[in-house]
């Protein structure tokens, strides 16, 4: 180890990395919708570590630590008001009979992904919400340089946001897909490199988030209104 | 009784080799050589404003490296005819996220697009950027020849010998766009190639063509002239 250590100083001994993903996005610059509603960051989410062997060395990306913030600081910008949410107590949920018949926009999903537990605001004066958003990651994927021979380190993180009704139902939910990479030759070795392609995954899923919806319909909130000033854009 | 091995000759050689190639590379100064082109398609008027230095990320190709923009945002920023220079990170932060890898303008009509958005346009007059100056480009290593061996002699010590040469090539290119006018006013390219040595008698000394500093100075210069007041 020690050889390794003097003869590969800096480049690392190529023996995995494990990265723990700590950012912050600045506020999206984009008109907030009208709108008043609730999010619900899960366990599963807020706690996601991915682990991978890829030729006998262990990989490990901690992200679950970043996602409420990213999360929270895009939702806040992207709706005249956010309130965070939490499920009531497990056994108070319904036994899916009350679930809601609205059509949704990538269906298949709906039944397996479905929680049905109520939720509740967590601020006393929170008002009535027009739905939960509630993110989770579905898959991380990565690839190293070797694998891709390419200069790389590349991560993928693949959300399924869900938009949820008060009593826990699935009105609707579709697909979000972060991408990042980063150049060995920006960083001094590849458990930075690993870490900066996940930081720029996070904060591209940020960015398509926040141009995501031009109006309440698009998103399934309400009727249709002028475009903002998020408009038109495609990332 | 065998003779002793006849190492005298070879070290002489590599010696003489190692000679040549130092009195080689100093006498050329590493060869770096360089070259910088610029066209103007508009006027340039910075005013008070302030110009950002980026880096296009978006390419699954080489990407251009981070000191090489942290180099020519440095120098521009400092010196003789010295232009205010706000940071990537302060910048991309600020328009987060129209300037994303994903998002970012890839030419004047998406520009254009972009900077129609009165939320955008404000916040860019907010951080006072006249001037986008996207960067492309890298450094490449090519054609190398020789071999270097090194291994532990008498006494434990190690020791190389042999000689290693490559080429150096730093290729980058510059397009500045005029963010209030919604306008293209320029390109600029900076290229420098170089040959580096390393010869080796015990000790490896190398002799390493700095292309990407030249480059870097060379594109730096020509960026502060091209947005001097005329």
């Amino acid at each position: 180890m020690v050889v390794c250590a003097t003869l590969l100083a800096g480049a690392g001994c190529q023996s995995g990395a494990s990265v723990l993903v700590d950012i912050r996005v600045p506020r999206p610059l984009v008109a907030p919708l009208n709108a008043h509603v609730g999010v619900y960051f899960e366990p599963a989410l807020t706690n996601y570590v991915h682990r991978e062997s890829v030729d006998g060395k262990e990989f490990i990306i901690d992200i679950g630590a970043s996602q409420a913030p990213v999360f929270a600081q895009v939702f806040d910008a992207m709706f005249q008001r956010v309130v965070p949410m939490r499920p009531e107590a497990l056994g108070a949920a319904g036994d899916g009979a009350e679930a809601d018949a609205a059509p949704l926009a990538e269906g298949a999903q709906a039944e397996e992904t479905a929680t049905l537990m109520p939720f509740l605001p967590t601020e006393q004066d929170a008002g009535e919400v027009v739905g939960v958003l509630a993110p989770t990651i579905e898959e991380v994927q990565f690839a190293t340089p070797k694998q891709t021979r390419s200069e790389f380190f590349e991560v993928w993180i693949r959300y399924r946001m869900r938009l949820l009704d008060a009593d826990g139902s699935v009105r609707r939910e579709w697909p979000l897909i972060g991408y990042g990479k980063a150049s060995e030759r920006n960083h001094a070795n590849q458990t930075e490199s690993l870490n900066a392609a996940a930081i720029w995954a996070l904060r591209d899923a940020a960015a398509v988030l926040a141009f995501e919806f031009q109006d309440n319909a698009q998103l399934g909130i309400g009727p249709a209104g002028p475009a903002g000033q998020n408009g038109g854009k495609t990332p | 009784m065998k003779p002793p091995p006849q190492q005298h000759p070879r070290l002489v050689r590599r010696l003489a080799g190692a000679a040549a190639a130092f009195a080689i590379a100093f006498l050329s100064g590493c060869g770096v050589q360089s070259t910088v082109q610029q066209v103007r398609q508009g006027p340039t008027n910075l005013g008070d404003d302030a110009i950002v230095i980026l880096s296009r990320k978006h390419k699954t190709q080489s990407e251009t490296e981070n000191d090489f923009v942290a180099c020519v945002s440095g120098s521009v920023n400092s010196g003789e005819g010295a232009v205010p220079v706000l940071t990537e990170r302060h910048f991309m932060d600020a328009t987060f996220p129209w300037f994303e890898p994903r998002t970012a303008p890839l030419n004047m009509q998406d520009l254009t697009e972009v900077l129609g958005r009165p939320i955008v346009a404000s916040r860019i007059r907010e951080i006072g950027v006249r001037y986008l100056v996207w960067i492309e480009g890298t450094t490449q290593r090519s054609d190398e020849t020789g071999t270097l061996q090194c291994t532990v002699v008498t006494g434990g010590l190690p020791a190389c010998f042999g000689f290693l040469s490559w080429e150096n090539g730093a290729n980058y290119e510059a397009s500045v766009w005029d963010v209030h006018e919604g306008t293209s006013v320029g390109t600029l390219s900076s290229e420098a190639t170089g040959t580096s040595f390393v010869p080796a008698v015990v000790v490896p000394l190398p002799f390493i063509a700095r292309v990407q500093q030249k480059a870097c100075a060379k594109l730096s210069d020509q960026l502060k002239a091209f947005l001097a007041p005329v």
